[in-house]
């Protein structure tokens, strides 16, 4: 059973208490480590949507409209911060393998996705659960629309 | 596909398909804004949980009658399928976090308005529409939740319903990024 599989069932049978792999956060994160965790998935997925959008121009407008939601994502992060009195965020350079392979892209989302959602328990703050709630919608669109797009080319042969 | 409060077009949606699911006054009054914070606590947290039985229920009706009468296109009936499977998970996650609380669930309505349903096209936004409902009233309802079990499942809940949404909002060929 994958990570995904086991979260899923977990949440769906939440009184059998099934237990969870760990997230990348840790299931008893504190607000820093979800917003670290978050900032060190996003940028590895902005560095797979560049490498992506530079050698396939077709993907540009996907790629560009994701990272116009990633900035906007960061500097409502960096508010949050403040209000909540933690360290302002370190840039996040990133190196990844197979930056161009579209699994690879599929993998990193979901993962930044997964951050989101088992983040949201540890913050104590309804606005910054509101916040985060809500680019957990952006990138769990992102999400789905790069499965259509693994769906179309794998139609494609 | 900025962040932000709701339109006033989409709000009125969400109250519509929230009413016709009976959400419970405190919760309608949270999202037509008229309240501005539920307060902390088990009872929001049941308030909250009755109001998203109300769409899941709503939606599960709507994708029984879509499937019962043949109305999803032959190429869209397993994505039909799999969201109601997901809608049942989530009513079933949620009357168990109530029962776990010692609560009782609500029933389903006898019966749902959900319209003319006469073609694929009419099911299909009328699913957008519940997806879109049930994605809306999560998100404006997710940082009123008290307790991090409850609040974990309607994180992963509130994926699904994006997902959904996503899905139909492609196959009406509306923007989806």
């Amino acid at each position: 059973m994958d990570r995904r599989q086991a979260l899923k069932a977990a949440f769906l049978a939440p009184v059998a208490a099934a237990p969870l792999p760990r997230a990348e956060a840790g299931d008893d994160a504190d607000a820093a480590e979800v917003f670290r965790a978050i900032d060190r998935l996003e940028a590895d997925v902005a560095t797979r949507l560049r490498a992506i959008a530079r050698a396939l121009p077709s993907a540009k407008a996907l790629a560009g409209s994701c990272l116009a939601d990633h900035d906007r994502h960061r500097a409502a992060r960096e508010r949050l911060r403040r209000r909540l009195h933690l360290a302002k965020a370190a840039p996040e350079g990133r190196e990844v393998a197979n930056a161009l392979a579209l699994d690879a892209l599929r993998s990193a989302q979901e993962a930044l996705v997964y951050a989101h959602a088992e983040g949201l328990p540890a913050l104590g703050d309804p606005v910054a659960v509101g916040t985060l709630a809500r680019h957990m919608v952006d990138l769990s669109r992102h999400l789905t629309v790069i499965d259509l797009w693994i769906e179309s080319e794998a139609s494609r042969g | 596909m900025a962040d932000g409060p709701l339109s006033p077009a989409r709000r009125r949606l969400v109250l519509d398909l929230a009413r016709a699911a009976a959400v419970a006054p405190a919760v309608l009054g949270f999202l037509d804004g008229s309240v501005s914070a539920l307060p902390r606590g088990a009872e929001t947290d049941i308030a909250i949980l009755h109001a998203a039985l109300g769409l899941e229920n709503e939606a599960i009706a709507l994708y029984d009658r879509g499937l019962a009468r043949g109305l999803f296109p032959a190429g869209l009936r397993d994505h039909a399928a799999e969201f109601r499977g997901d809608h049942l998970g989530h009513r079933d996650t949620q009357v168990g976090i109530i029962e776990e609380r010692g609560g009782r669930p609500p029933a389903p309505l006898p019966s749902y308005e959900l319209g003319r349903l006469a073609s694929g096209d009419d099911v299909i936004r009328k699913a957008l529409l519940v997806e879109v409902a049930a994605q809306e009233a999560y998100t404006a309802l997710i940082g009123q939740i008290g307790t991090k079990d409850y609040l974990l499942s309607a994180a992963f809940i509130l994926v699904d319903e994006v997902r959904h949404m996503t899905v139909w909002r492609r196959v009406l060929g509306l923007r989806i990024y």
